[in-house]
């Protein structure tokens, strides 16, 4: 067939310069420094979050188990967001060959529907666990105030903690969610290109 | 294989796999880097489970299918293009960029089985790249030529 020739000719027509070698290790470095910030930058501010509750700790001396209790409850909360972030980077980087696109569509899908998963749930038990924590740790506090001021405090907090989770919650999920589903949709409709 | 000569073998030819696919030089220059980083990396893993080239296209076309992760980030910016093209093309140059222009309004899948087949690879070969069986790889080249051919023809070229 003529038309093949002719079409291949073309092809292989289209040409650009190839960039230096050099060029591509650098963006390479580049690329690795800086996602290797964000990571530290991540696990430092919450390790830092985690150390000055510890200090409250070993600087007030709560006397009641429940304001200890209370403490760990939040740290807790912060190392199990710090985990789900960092885990989500190796979700997909530890396959042994490059698979052909019709496997790698399947697993950037289960990949994006088990991001979704694990956002959702991290988020609600990040919220709960946080919410639990500061709820126990004001526990000893309130018990020593008079009963309005204790009063004004528990419903203030509690307003506080139906607001996080009822608005804060629903928001932060649905954001990330949407960006996800579009994502999730977009690699479907490739998929169906390659079983159809 | 070194790296030093994996790149300058294939450049040329993941270049142009991805300027099929999104027909602009200078996302197809990052898709194209990407794939190179990526082949910098794994390949102190590469074990010859197949040959080196289906490796690489592998990578490419997954680099590529996952192209719309990116575009939904950053949206893509409208450049007036016309600026550049006000330059006088010889035909060639024109049936170049009409032949691009057409598979990039293919659908995905499509661009890069026919960007591999006008890169002359074996029909067996981009079969395993894509993960399609080989008769489907072969009817599918030749319904996407027939539309080219077509293409050409209505355009006058």
């Amino acid at each position: 067939m003529g038309t093949n020739i002719d079409l291949k000719n073309i092809w292989t027509q289209q040409k650009i310069e190839t960039p230096k070698i050099e060029i591509l290790y650098a963006k390479a470095n580049k690329l690795k420094s800086r996602r290797l910030l964000k990571l530290i930058v991540v696990n430092i501010t919450l390790l830092l979050t985690a150390i000055s509750i510890g200090f409250i700790w070993y600087y007030y001396q709560p006397e009641l188990v429940t304001t200890k209790m209370g403490i760990v409850c939040t740290i807790l909360a912060m190392i199990i967001f710090v985990l789900s972030y960092n885990t989500q980077f190796s979700l997909l980087s530890n396959t042994k060959t490059e698979p052909n696109s019709k496997e790698y569509l399947t697993q950037l899908i289960q990949l994006k529907e088990k991001q979704t998963f694990q956002q959702t749930t991290m988020l609600s038990i990040y919220f709960l666990m946080l919410s639990l924590g500061i709820g126990l740790y004001y526990f000893e506090y309130v018990s020593k105030m008079t009963l309005t001021w204790g009063i004004v405090t528990c419903v203030t907090t509690a307003l506080w903690f139906a607001i996080n989770w009822f608005y804060f919650r629903p928001r932060a999920i649905k954001k990330q969610n949407t960006k996800l589903n579009k994502l999730l949709i977009e690699f479907e409709k490739l998929n169906a290109q390659i079983t159809a | 294989m070194k790296f030093e000569t994996i790149y300058k073998t294939y450049w040329q030819k993941v270049f142009r796999l991805c300027m099929g696919y999104v027909n602009d030089s200078d996302t197809a220059k990052d898709l194209a880097q990407e794939t190179f980083i990526k082949v910098w990396k794994q390949l102190p893993k590469f074990r010859n489970e197949s040959s080196i080239g289906t490796w690489i296209f592998r990578i490419a076309s997954n680099t590529c299918l996952r192209q719309i992760e990116k575009e939904s980030k950053m949206p893509k910016s409208e450049f007036p293009k016309e600026i550049k093209e006000e330059i006088l093309e010889t035909t060639i140059e024109k049936d170049v960029k009409f032949l691009y222009q057409c598979i990039s309004e293919l659908q995905e899948v499509e661009r890069i089985i026919i960007s591999l087949e006008l890169e002359d690879i074996d029909q067996k070969e981009i079969a395993e790249i894509v993960g399609l069986s080989r008769g489907n790889v072969r009817v599918k080249i030749h319904r996407i030529k027939e539309k080219l051919t077509q293409k050409f023809k209505i355009n006058g070229n």
